[in-house]
């Protein structure tokens, strides 16, 4: 077995799961919204790319053509869930996905049904060695990580995820003080999709192949796990949630080989997945790094009072 | 193609029985603790194996079978509720904690029966004689699904109006704090509906499996419908679920009709629920609740 290909394997996946925790983490951590469908939106990004790269797209192209059709579903399912309770859009979301996911069984003319379709690479270069072009890969994923984490860190420090944590944390609050809460969740869930959307783009060119077996609910519980256990509302923390549950998944799969167990492995690793996240949420419900507060200028200012902000009398 | 309407009314009404007596737990558990436990489809599960061990591996027959899986699932079912709900809700827990909590209760469960038993398909061996009266068709089985749920809900209507308990449940599901000012153990009324919810889900679990096959996501494959009872009937209100029950089993066998003239996959059929549910949060988010007092 080659260990460096398998370590190039697992840094590409790390990648992309935490480009999905990301995004997860823009919907729940910072905009307090229940999304139990974030496989259904890695989904159409996913289709969405085979489909596109099927009639020669470039790859660039097929990623964002991903990005787009899985945001404006995001929009579309924020729709009836803009005034649902979170209990109501877990459910519709989680539905959503399964319906998705049977559609693409059934209809064999979307992308080959049950039994999928090959998918390109993104970038081949001739005569290249599975390790170039697992490193190939590792550069597009983490650029593309690179920028989502860019777009979400931003996005999270700035007014506009001042407010959307104010409505996290007081609907009613924000809505008295004039906030649109709607319209924050629908851009949460719409911005949120588009980069599980670039991220099923990148798995199923990674791949090689489409299948509607890869798009069960269990890859939105591994999300939840990443974000939950790492931090939820802190970037860093997913990221870290999402290097901690891949080691894991990969250790597990490892220590099947070496290891005598009276019960069947695989079913083993779901329990203790099941297991930790009963356990993190009892006993760290803040997840390994906390959300860190909120700083800007004119709060410093009134905590110091070292009159930074003069703005007596409006 | 001549389409047998007598018999699609009464797949209906096979259909709704099934889903009454998987629903009636959830949306009682939902109404009390406030949020939806997803991990009753795995209640279902496990009611559907324990009923094949006892029926099958043992050969204790159906009824055996049934109270054993009532018997049995109930007391899981009280054990998440006491193990794992009651601490998190106590810590203060969101209502997304508790869902993704009951997810993972959902995987614990499901991944443990796989282990325990088997993730290939089991058949209960039992054979049903089928009868016909008329244009229609039945089975021994469906009679004995279509009595359980009048039974049930039977039952159900005099336990809720008549006893002690049953007025417990309702008063603490409407009110907690004025039940429990009231002088009413409501941690008591709680566990002993998860108790009481998980069992019936075991019995819908049996019949499923009875009537197709059972396998770890046996709940799973019929959450969705489930879940769409609970919304249409109203979270907590039995009366709703009951007629919501019929409904979305009418719904999904005049459905499959429609797909098949249009020539669909009939997989599609669990859509139909998923659409039904999805009209109702956006039309009526508190599902048919307004048709019944409160119950």
């Amino acid at each position: 077995m080659d260990i460096l290909l398998y370590v190039l394997d697992l840094i590409v996946f790390i990648g992309i799961f935490g480009i999905v925790a990301l995004s997860l983490n823009l919907e729940f951590g910072f905009a307090g919204l229940a999304n139990f469908g974030k496989v259904a939106f890695f989904l159409i990004g996913a289709y969405t790319y085979a489909l596109l790269s099927q009639i020669g797209l470039p790859f660039y192209l097929c990623l964002i053509g991903g990005a787009l059709i899985s945001a404006i579903f995001g929009l579309l399912i924020s729709l009836p869930a803009l005034r649902l309770r979170a209990d109501y859009l877990a459910i519709a979301v989680l539905a959503f996905g399964e319906i998705l996911r049977l559609i693409v069984k059934s209809e064999n003319w979307i992308a080959g049904g049950d039994w999928g379709v090959t998918v390109s690479p993104a970038i081949s270069l001739i005569g290249a060695s599975h390790r170039v072009d697992a490193l190939i890969n590792v550069g597009l994923v983490y650029f593309c990580l690179l920028i989502c984490f860019l777009v979400v860190q931003l996005l999270a420090n700035s007014p506009y995820g001042r407010t959307m944590r104010a409505i996290r944390e007081d609907e009613v609050a924000a809505e008295a003080l004039g906030k649109d809460r709607a319209k924050y969740k629908a851009q949460a869930l719409m911005l949120g999709s588009a980069m599980a959307g670039v991220a099923g783009g990148l798995y199923v060119q990674y791949l090689h192949c489409v299948l509607p077996g890869m798009f069960v609910p269990m890859i939105t519980f591994t999300v939840w796990i990443m974000v939950l256990l790492g931090g939820p509302a802190n970037n860093w923390g997913v990221l870290l949630g999402a290097c901690l549950v891949e080691l894991f998944d990969r250790g597990a799969n490892v220590a099947k080989d070496y290891l005598v167990l009276p019960i069947d492995p695989s079913s083993l690793q779901y329990i203790l997945f099941g297991a930790l996240i009963i356990l993190v949420l009892l006993y760290r419900p803040q997840g390994l790094l906390k959300e860190s507060p909120i700083k800007t200028k004119a709060l410093e200012a009134a905590r110091y009072e070292k009159g930074g902000v003069r703005n007596k009398g409006n | 193609m001549a389409v047998n309407w007598a018999q699609v009314l009464l797949n209906s009404v096979v259909t709704g029985s099934l889903y009454l007596i998987g629903a009636v737990g959830l949306t009682l558990t939902y109404g009390l603790s406030g949020f939806p436990n997803f991990a009753h489809a795995e209640f279902i599960a496990l009611g559907a194996f324990v009923g094949y061990l006892v029926a099958e591996q043992l050969g204790l027959g159906l009824p055996g079978a049934l109270i054993a899986a009532f018997l049995a699932t109930g007391v899981v079912g009280f054990l998440c509720y006491r193990g794992i709900f009651q601490p998190l809700a106590k810590r203060g827990a969101t209502i997304i904690h508790l869902m993704v909590a009951s997810i993972a209760v959902g995987f614990i469960l499901r991944h443990s029966i796989g282990a325990a038993w088997t993730w290939r398909p089991l058949y209960f061996t039992a054979t049903w004689s089928a009868y016909d009266a008329g244009p229609l068709r039945v089975t021994g089985l469906w009679i004995w699904l279509i009595f359980t749920a009048v039974a049930l809900a039977v039952i159900m209507h005099f336990v809720l109006t008549k006893t002690k308990i049953g007025k417990a449940i309702r008063a603490t599901s409407s009110n907690p704090e004025l039940a429990l000012a009231s002088g009413i153990n409501v941690d008591r009324v709680i566990w002993i509906t998860w108790f009481i919810g998980a069992g019936l889900a075991a019995i819908a679990g049996i019949f499923r499996g009875a009537d197709t096959q059972i396998w770890p996501m046996t709940g799973w494959d019929i959450i969705l419908p489930i879940f769409a009872v609970v919304i249409l009937g109203g979270i907590g209100n039995f009366y709703g679920a009951i007629v919501a029950a019929f409904i979305i089993g009418l719904a999904e066998n005049i459905g499959v009709v429609g797909l098949i003239a249009l020539g669909l996959s009939t997989t599609y059929r669990i859509g139909i629920a998923f659409v039904i549910l999805i009209i109702t949060l956006i039309v009526k988010p508190q599902g048919l609740a307004m048709l019944f007092r409160r119950a």
